[in-house]
């Protein structure tokens, strides 16, 4: 209702995007950033437009997040001007940025984990009593009602955030980011860890916040979701702002060729031809894991180049059947198969040995190492190809490193930086890279290409397609549909820790998924498939 | 584990390894300070008696601090190695002063008895702790007692003495002035930094110290390497047990009470953090110099026993700033 | 442990209960002892229970701790002999202080008390009201009489440095104070003093270091013989063998250091009796004897080579 009105306002007063208008609220100018040699930022300009929903895209790397890191106050810009509401603005501390409005959800939560999910929402003004003393029930209260806000009612608040799923925390990360009054809030792709229903409802949260005023910074890699709620995009690439463009004037093929700099060939196109497949690599036979609430596990088959997608919504266990088929977690009863003999693994190291690698979906928490060079990440799960008897060849691991990066296009300076300072899309290569280097017959992919921008993503896409092609059975969890569509040979559908579906790669329709994912029609084509 | 302040672009190369030369130099130009400023002080602190000294007095402090930057760089601490010392003291002087036998066999026995004996305890702590996932700092306190206890059961609370002297002289031999059992130390810290910087264990206890589950989920055996680190950490125990003996020609089951922390204070001085995954025995040397250097100049240049325990006090706080400072400019 | 400990208050209540008269006839003494990790008052239990046995006439239970500062337990000690109603208590405090109000509740449910090893503070005593003799060897004499023997083979104007036992513990206070007294009578020259904590690795360092900033040092007095011992190694490290070395307890290490010459002296306490006299004293006065009075000094005595 809003946005339209804006981008008439904008369009009668035939101004072009990039110039100042006359209800900005935040105005950037030629900011520059560096770090040692790398030039972060180097000439970042546009301006926000209050009450409007501005979209930032670019490849990783290309200086969102140090343009956010920079407006929230976490680290100070070397050049350059911002004016917030016609007076300069150069916060140092993220404190002082909230005082003057400006609020970032960001990509990395910052909840804490031992505390409820109330004390979380309400934790920079707890609500005290008339003995200043907490008030717990007003502050659960609160807490309920800003969940319920965004839809969220069933959660407990006072439960810890621990024992919520990654969605979840994004959600709850949001709810406390509205518990302040802010002019400006900005959040740091909120979406990459939600399933479709989720970041619809989340559209519906933005839609409502806009119509109290208030300026909404959206950064993601997700071009749909920028032509559905966005009013302007500005495009990123190299440190540089390329370009603002009013949407209902751009195409998302026009976006694209802003942030690559190049025409990039139709990805989503149904190129894959269906491989032949061959001998079942891996299945599993009635396998139960601790979540699961049903007496029968699960089975299924994967066959060598084979890619099989487990689409379904958050909740349905897809990451918790991976874990156990790769005995990162205990199994409660059944079994797994490789090469059709019954296998029985203690530890992920029996699984890496019988020629499983497991990408699990949290890179941060449990895939990388940040602090330790990217060439250590990369030769983790295969030291014996980088040691002598117990001894390190820091030769040999820098060259495998080297091919990698080179196999992969990591974009990093050295392989002897630290992972810490890749962007996200370079970090997931690194854990393929580690897995890789395992050379698995079976790898299991939890959310490959979570917090990933476009280009590394289609790059991604292109190597697990190789990794196929050259025999290896793949598994793969995603939350987007799309990319189960792009890539799988075969999709199994889960709802409520059952497999409710398997779909072949000629009858793919997203709504025929999603109808088994909610449980609408269980289909049962061949669950043992 | 959180990168929150981190910016998502690459660092170049240079600057990190610039850096890192500032890291550590910071520990070694205290260190020169300290010894620039008690030089000027005190007209004997240069003399090679008092270096010989130093040297001596840092010998036990070091060994343990070896050990202990093992446990500590994989997050945990162990809080027993000054009881378990005492422990592996009175078990190596129980078998030193066996009769009927030859002296070379006693020595030997009695080392392997002492260095037994901490591994063993250390062994426990790794094991328990690991295999429970508790918490080290609750297990080893219990091992505190468990060893002190020990120590003084089996002595029946008696100082032992009366040692060979060949094994008393190897205690206090010097080679051109520096005592042999600093060159023990120096050795096992030498042996200590080969193993953290150029092996494949080495490179998993740091892991382990940053991601324990990242290390678990690349199919490492999470389990026996922290069984190792506290192992090691016994073991060093163990070793400082026989240099206590062959210095002191007694070995008393109250020896080492509160040695444990002056340990940690040198790992913590050195730079390795208290969370784990960084820091090095290079530090460590450096640290248990610092507290070495300290404790020997506070007394040359006449200062009172209070006052040397607060100046003490004080050098640990502001060290753990330092390296609050270090990490965060490391990390931005 | 306290499991065990109940068991045993248990079964030695039944015991009463069965055997009244054979009970009846055996006073029960409670011994309340310092830290049992400390040789001294290892020694000093052993002798105890072995004079028990000897004398026959008497029921010993005994109780230790496992600290020297852990007075709680001392607390707990004698209040549960209190209960158990016994017919005397001996103890060696832990806290002169803190022990006062526990003792003076045990003479008021008519239990004869004796004091030994460490005297109670003479203010704290005052402020409760308390008149209580004590049973002890002189501390400060006993340093005196090590000190005298240092000062008197060096003469007048030699050069001596103290090391100290624990800031604050009674006995480390009476002992160096004996000591100054020997160093003001023999017109000593006292260069340092400082503490090493009762401990041989400690005391070796401390020492090493003050002999580098005072080479021309002549004798030392150690507070007690395991710091000695720790001097002794310093000195044969240094090769020194011209400074005399005094220290405190005669426990057995250092036995042969005095006998060739590396201690000059040291000061026997006799530990190992000092409980037992105590209790010997204790069992008069619950046999109808006059109450004990003032200070009731025990036996010491000056080793050396001689």
């Amino acid at each position: 209702m809003f946005a339209p009105k804006i981008n008439e306002a904008m369009r009668d007063m035939n101004l072009a995007p990039q110039e100042t208008l006359p209800n900005t609220i935040l105005a950037v100018s030629n900011l520059k950033k560096h770090f040692g040699g790398v030039r972060a930022l180097d000439g970042v300009s546009f301006s926000l437009a209050r009450g409007e929903t501005h979209a930032l895209v670019g490849e990783n790397g290309a200086g969102k997040s140090t343009l956010i890191k920079t407006l929230s106050g976490a680290f100070p810009f070397d050049s350059g001007d911002i004016v917030l509401d016609g007076v300069s603005y150069r916060p140092s501390t993220p404190h002082e940025a909230k005082a003057r409005g400006v609020q970032v959800v960001h990509q990395e939560f910052n909840l804490l984990n031992h505390l409820s999910v109330a004390e979380n929402i309400s934790i920079e003004a707890m609500p005290r009593n008339r003995f200043g003393i907490l008030d717990r029930a007003e502050m659960n209260r609160r807490a309920q009602a800003s969940l319920n806000a965004i839809g969220l009612g069933e959660i407990d608040v006072r439960t810890s955030v621990q024992s919520l799923g990654i969605a979840h925390r994004q959600l709850i990360e949001i709810a406390r980011s509205l518990q302040s009054d802010s002019s400006i809030l900005i959040l740091d792709e909120p979406t990459a860890t939600l399933t479709e229903r989720e970041t619809k409802r989340l559209f519906e949260i933005i839609a409502d916040i806009k119509e109290k005023g208030v300026t909404v910074v959206f950064v993601t890699h997700h071009l749909d979701e920028v032509f559905a709620i966005c009013d302007r995009v500005t495009i990123f690439r190299n440190g540089e702002t390329i370009a603002t463009e009013l949407i209902a004037d751009t195409t998302p093929e026009n976006v694209v060729r802003h942030m690559v700099g190049r025409e990039l060939e139709a990805e989503r196109s149904n190129s894959r031809s269906i491989g032949t497949a061959g001998d079942v690599a891996l299945s599993t036979r009635k396998l139960k894991v601790a979540f699961n609430p049903h007496q029968d596990g699960l089975d299924m088959d994967v066959h060598y180049g084979e890619i099989v997608g487990i689409a379904g919504l958050v909740g349905a266990g897809r990451t918790e059947f991976l874990r156990g088929i790769s005995a990162v977690d205990p199994i409660v009863s059944g079994h797994v198969e490789r090469d059709g003999s019954p296998v029985r693994f203690r530890s992920p190291r029996d699984a890496i040995s019988a020629g499983i690698a497991f990408v699990t979906e949290d890179r941060k928490e449990e895939g990388l190492i940040l602090d330790m060079p990217i060439a250590a990440n990369v030769s983790l799960a295969n030291m014996e190809a980088v040691s002598g008897a117990g001894l390190m060849r820091f030769g040999t691991e820098r060259r495998r490193a080297k091919s990698y990066e080179e196999k992969l296009h990591i974009k990093c300076g050295s392989v002897k930086d630290a992972a810490n300072s890749l962007s996200g899309g370079n970090q997931q290569k690194v854990v393929l890279a580690k897995w890789l280097a395992c050379s698995p017959q079976v790898l299991i992919l939890d959310e490959p290409t979570r917090g990933v921008d476009v280009g590394a993503k289609a790059e991604i896409y292109g190597i697990l397609r190789n990794l196929a092609r050259e025999g290896t059975a793949l598994l793969v969890v995603s939350s987007e549909l799309p990319e189960l569509m792009t890539l799988c040979d075969r999709i199994l559908v889960m709802a409520n820790h059952k497999i409710v579906g398997s779909v072949a790669r000629a009858d793919f329709t997203e709504e025929r998924i999603l109808k088994m994912a909610y449980g609408q029609n269980g289909i049962e084509e061949g669950t043992n498939a | 584990m959180t990168s929150d302040n981190r910016p998502l672009e690459p660092t170049p190369r240079r600057a990190l390894s610039f850096r890192a030369i500032i890291n550590n130099a910071g520990i070694g130009l205290a260190l020169l300070a300290l010894i620039l400023f008690f030089s000027l002080t005190s007209e004997f602190f240069l003399t090679s008696n008092n270096i010989t000294n130093i040297l001596t007095q840092i010998t036990i402090n070091l060994i343990l601090a070896v050990g202990m930057t093992f446990v500590i760089l994989i997050g945990g601490i162990d809080l027993s190695v000054g009881s378990v010392m005492a422990f592996a003291a009175v078990v190596a002087g129980k078998a030193i002063t066996l009769p009927d036998m030859g002296i070379t066999e006693l020595v030997l026995l009695a080392c392997l008895a002492g260095v037994m004996t901490g591994l063993i305890c250390g062994l426990l702590n790794g094991v328990i702790s690991a295999f429970w996932g508790l918490p080290s700092f609750i297990i080893t306190l219990g091992m505190l007692n468990i060893a002190r206890g020990a120590a003084l059961h089996v002595s029946d609370a008696k100082t032992i003495y009366s040692f060979p002297s060949a094994f008393e002289n190897f205690g206090s031999a010097l080679i051109y002035g520096v005592p042999v059992v600093f060159l023990v130390a120096l050795l096992i810290t030498l042996i200590a930094w080969f193993v953290l910087n150029w092996t494949v264990f080495g490179r998993l206890l740091y892991g382990i110290g940053n991601n324990e589950e990242a290390v678990r989920l690349a199919g490492h055996q999470v389990f026996w390497l922290k069984v190792a680190a506290f192992t090691i950490c016994g073991a060093t125990a163990g070793i400082a047990a026989v240099i206590y003996m062959a210095r002191l020609s007694i070995s008393s089951p109250i020896a080492g009470i509160g040695f444990e922390l002056n340990a940690i204070a040198a790992v913590i001085i050195g730079g390795t953090s208290l969370a784990g995954g960084r820091g090095s025995v290079i530090g460590t040397l450096l640290g248990a110099f610092i507290i070495g250097v300290l404790a020997n100049g506070l007394i040359l240049i006449g200062l009172n026993d209070f006052m040397r325990q607060m100046i003490t006090g004080v050098v640990i706080i502001v060290a753990v700033i330092l390296d609050y400072y270090r990490a965060k400019y490391s990390a931005s | 442990m306290r499991i065990f400990k109940t068991v045993a208050t248990a079964a030695t209540a039944i015991a009463l209960l069965v055997t009244p008269a054979f009970a009846q006839d055996k006073p029960v003494v409670g011994l309340v002892m310092k830290s049992l990790a400390n040789e001294f008052f290892q020694n000093m239990l052993e002798g105890a229970e072995a004079h028990a046995v000897e004398r026959g006439d008497y029921e010993l239970r005994a109780v230790g701790m496992q600290n020297e500062t852990d007075f709680e337990s001392q607390i707990n000690a004698v209040e549960n002999f209190i209960t158990q109603g016994v017919d005397a208590i001996v103890i060696a405090p832990a806290d002169s202080k803190a022990m006062v109000r526990p003792i003076k509740k045990a003479i008021a449910a008519g239990i004869t008390v004796v004091n030994f090893d460490v005297a109670l503070d003479e203010d704290a005593k005052k402020e409760q009201g308390l008149e209580l003799a004590f049973v002890g060897p002189d501390n400060r004499g006993g340093a005196k009489m090590a000190g005298d023997a240092l000062g008197k083979k060096l003469g007048e104007g030699a050069k001596v440095v103290i090391v100290e036992g624990n800031p604050g513990a009674d006995n480390a206070t009476q002992r160096r104070l004996g000591f100054e007294d020997s160093v003001a009578e023999y017109k000593l020259d006292l260069l340092d003093s400082r503490t090493a904590h009762w401990e041989t690795e400690e005391a070796n360092q401390v020492f090493s270091t003050m002999l580098t900033a005072h080479p021309d040092v002549q004798g030392v007095l150690a507070a007690n013989d395991s710091m000695a011992i720790g001097v002794v190694k310093a000195l044969e490290n240094a090769g020194r063998s011209d400074i005399l070395v005094v220290g405190f307890d005669n426990v057995p290490a250092v036995g042969p250091m005095i006998e060739d010459g590396r201690m000059l002296a040291t000061v026997d306490q006799f530990g190992q009796k000092m409980a037992a006299d105590a209790i010997d004293l204790a069992l008069e006065v619950v046999a109808g004897g006059p109450a004990l009075e003032g200070w009731v000094k025990t036996n010491i005595k000056l080793v050396t080579a001689e």
